[in-house]
């Protein structure tokens, strides 16, 4: 195109039909003017990051604590009744708090009767359970043990939407585990308190913690857990004190600083986002 | 000049990329330029076979991996690329389509023998999602690679510039075309009765948007004189069953499955308006065809698809459901005045020797400048009468055809015939600036070249005969 004629013609329009007298690969001025950058992007602070990796502490600690009735139990340091009845007030007491004023007797019997085959069952089965794994080797067990519960913490809700999350797999990475673990201890009385200790810890308590949750609440387990590790072996204390105090304030402090990389860049070119039908909502849309 | 397509999308495989390839080629090859395309094989589909007007087409023996495309090895097709492209002794490389690892692998071969390399892009992508991340990188690179890049559409080159980190004056705009000889509108297939017929023909994917679609059907549950017909398969066929039994309208919404190409004019032109709900789309030769067809185009405004049409000849909407049905009932409107307008025939269209009188006037009109209502029509259109559909086919004529696309790209092939090669220091230099683990698979491939001049040097391979070549 003659550079002489360009004060001449006429405005360039953005369609693809006209500006037969522009070279094709002429850039307008109006170039990207449509380009926003970060339009839903939210800058978290360090506060919140901290209040919010509370629930993965929440998870490790239900571990720990779990671990810490297995090895009170192997080591026979305390009786199985005198773990299962406190656990079992505790756990009536919650299921209190958590029905709160919605509770009626219907669903007090509904309730009870899943308590009751799940009790019931897990008793018959407690003997098989127990001997189910007693070939393997100790170290074998530990180590399946150590994957299961770290799968748990892979798939556990954290409350994110994600395609990660799998409550189905982690509670039965947690239930495999401890039925590993119950193999290891001496009668299949003590392999049936561990179970129901699991179902309460992996069960639950979880159901629990989505209801109501406190970044507060992290304080009084964390106490409790270094207690009873203290006693139990030192090194585990620091590790486990460690890895807490990093999780909680060193990961935040990271994640919080390297948001200013946050880049994101929208346009026309963007997909619409449209609600997609499904067989729940499609009779709601209609 | 010899040109070389590269895509894994190209016949028997149906799609945008697929005609975008056939139709230039047809073309270039018309104009005296000599076209070979590459393409791996397609099941039976496999060697050298010669389409219409002599086009060369190489089906590679490369096992598909995923959606139609080749595994992304980077460097295990080299030394059959290399034989192909010396053997065609061809000058410029012009690899189609983002998702095409074929392409990709095919332009890098040609940049490290030393020839000019084009690359057309025909899809828009996001930033935000992992697969994005990773096209997008895979493009930057090869892009650097690249002498000129072809984008369909204004927001295609926006889109292209960003994520491949192009210069803005390497990027040309070249939109698709639509053959208007072979849509053409025939009105005396439209029902005579008062209904209007909406046509849908797309693919049934979440992508072109059936869902928004399944949301507008039933708001016409209540309209008796509407009529759907909907061209396609794909996952969603399902959903818009369903919609069609719950509403009860058996009767008035027609899924006809899918339809080859050469049959979708058929089924358009038995239309009165066609319905387009794309959630993105560079360019859309839907909805051209569909208005070469004489249908109004109601469609979403989602990436190229303003800049596609003038505002006369398609109503823009959101990509919402209440914005698509009232778009929807203004195209309507249209269509019932213009029946009420001229009662002397049925489907509202006006008489024959008219329209063919005014071809003729328009075809002395065309080789000037087009007259196009501009964007400042688009109030006033609002509540004008429909077009008559033989000026649609018309008026499409003059905007797209593959003759100007053709003669546009070879503008671009000429341009990077002037340029010099990159030499080997500037491709190193290129690819490291973007991603320097590519590297590795660009030095490979430098290294298998070098073995192969060694084993099978350039001097002794046999060139293809080339029959009747009209001098370029």
């Amino acid at each position: 195109m003659a550079k002489t004629t360009y004060g001449k013609r006429k405005p360039w329009v953005k369609n693809l039909y006209s500006n037969r007298e522009y070279p094709d690969n002429y850039t307008d001025v109006s170039f990207l003017k449509d380009l926003r950058t970060n339009l839903h992007v939210r800058l978290y602070t360090f506060g919140e990051a901290v209040a919010g990796i509370t629930v993965l502490n929440n998870q490790i600690s239900c571990i720990t604590g779990f671990l810490i009735l297995y090895h009170m139990m192997l080591v026979e340091s305390v009786a199985p009744t005198s773990i299962l009845v406190p656990s079992c007030i505790i756990t009536g007491i919650g299921y209190l708090f958590y029905r709160g004023s919605s509770l009626s007797m219907l669903l007090l019997g509904e309730d009870s009767k899943t308590l009751v085959t799940v009790l019931l069952f897990g008793y018959i089965f407690s003997p098989m359970l127990h001997t189910l794994t007693q070939a393997i080797s100790t170290d074998t067990i530990y180590m399946t043990t150590f994957f299961m519960m770290l799968f748990n913490l892979m798939f556990s809700d954290y409350g994110l939407d994600v395609a990660m999350v799998s409550k189905a797999i982690s509670l039965n990475a947690a239930i495999f585990g401890a039925i590993c673990l119950a193999s290891r201890l001496s009668t299949s009385y003590h392999a049936f308190v561990l179970l129901v200790e699991a179902a309460i810890f992996f069960v639950l308590y979880p159901i629990m913690i989505a209801a109501t949750w406190h970044p507060l609440c992290m304080v009084p387990m964390f106490i409790i857990c270094c207690t009873a590790l203290y006693n139990i072996s030192r090194p585990v204390l620091y590790l486990y004190a460690c890895s807490m105090l990093f999780i909680n304030f060193v990961c935040p402090f990271i994640f919080v600083r390297q948001q200013r990389h946050k880049f994101n860049i929208h346009g026309p070119w963007d997909e619409a986002i449209v609600e997609e039908n499904t067989d729940k909502n499609l009779d709601e849309n209609l | 000049m010899r040109i070389c397509m590269v895509s894994d999308f190209f016949y028997p495989s149906i799609g945008g990329v697929e005609e975008h390839v056939y139709n230039l080629s047809q073309m270039l090859l018309a104009l005296g330029h000599k076209v070979v395309v590459l393409t791996h094989a397609y099941g039976d589909c496999t060697g050298i076979r010669h389409m219409t007007h002599g086009l060369k087409v190489y089906y590679l023996p490369i096992k598909v991996c995923y959606n139609q495309c080749i595994l992304p090895t980077a460097v295990c097709n080299v030394p059959m690329l290399r034989a192909v492209l010396l053997r065609e002794q061809v000058d410029v490389v012009h690899g189609h389509s983002a998702f095409s690892a074929l392409a990709h692998e095919a332009l890098m071969v040609g940049a490290l023998l030393g020839l000019k390399t084009v690359f057309t892009d025909h899809s828009l992508f996001g930033f935000a999602d992992l697969s994005a991340a990773l096209t997008n990188k895979l493009l930057e690179i090869t892009l650097s690679m690249v002498n000129h890049a072809i984008c369909v559409s204004h927001i295609g080159k926006e889109n292209t510039v960003l994520r491949a980190r192009v210069a803005k004056h390497r990027v040309s705009v070249i939109p698709n075309a639509v053959d208007t000889a072979l849509f053409t509108p025939d009105p005396a297939q439209r029902p005579v009765n008062g209904v209007i017929n909406i046509v849908v023909a797309s693919r049934l994917v979440y992508r072109k948007g059936i869902d928004l679609l399944a949301g507008v059907i039933p708001r016409f549950k209540n309209t008796p004189n509407v009529k759907f017909i909907i061209v396609g398969d794909g996952p969603k066929r399902d959903l818009l069953e369903e919609i069609r039994e719950k509403t009860n309208m058996q009767d008035r919404v027609e899924i006809l499955g899918a339809v080859e190409h050469a049959q979708v004019r058929d089924v358009l032109v038995r239309g009165h308006i066609f319905v387009n709900t794309s959630l993105t789309e560079a360019y859309c030769m839907a909805i051209v065809e569909a208005a070469s067809c004489g249908l109004q185009v109601v469609s979403t405004s989602v990436g190229g698809i303003p800049e596609v049409l003038p505002n006369s000849l398609i109503l823009l909407a959101e990509p919402d459901i209440e914005a698509i049905y009232s778009a929807i009932l203004v195209a309507i409107d249209r269509h019932r005045k213009i029946a009420a307008a001229t009662s002397s025939t049925a489907n509202g269209n006006i008489p024959q020797e008219t329209a063919r009188a005014r071809r003729k006037r328009l075809k002395k009109s065309v080789k000037s400048v087009p007259a196009i209502s501009g964007p400042t029509a688009a109030t006033s259109s609002q509540t004008e009468p429909v077009l008559c559909p033989h000026r649609c086919n018309e008026l499409v004529e003059t905007l797209y055809n593959w003759e100007d696309v053709a003669q546009r790209t070879v503008k671009v092939y000429d341009r990077v015939l002037q340029e010099r090669a990159f030499t080997l220091s500037e491709l190193i230099y290129a690819v490291y600036q973007c991603g320097a683990w590519f590297l590795a698979f660009l030095v490979v491939g430098h290294f298998t070249l070098l073995l192969l001049e060694r084993w099978r040097p350039r001097s002794r391979i046999e060139v293809a005969f080339e029959s009747r070549r009209r001098p370029s």
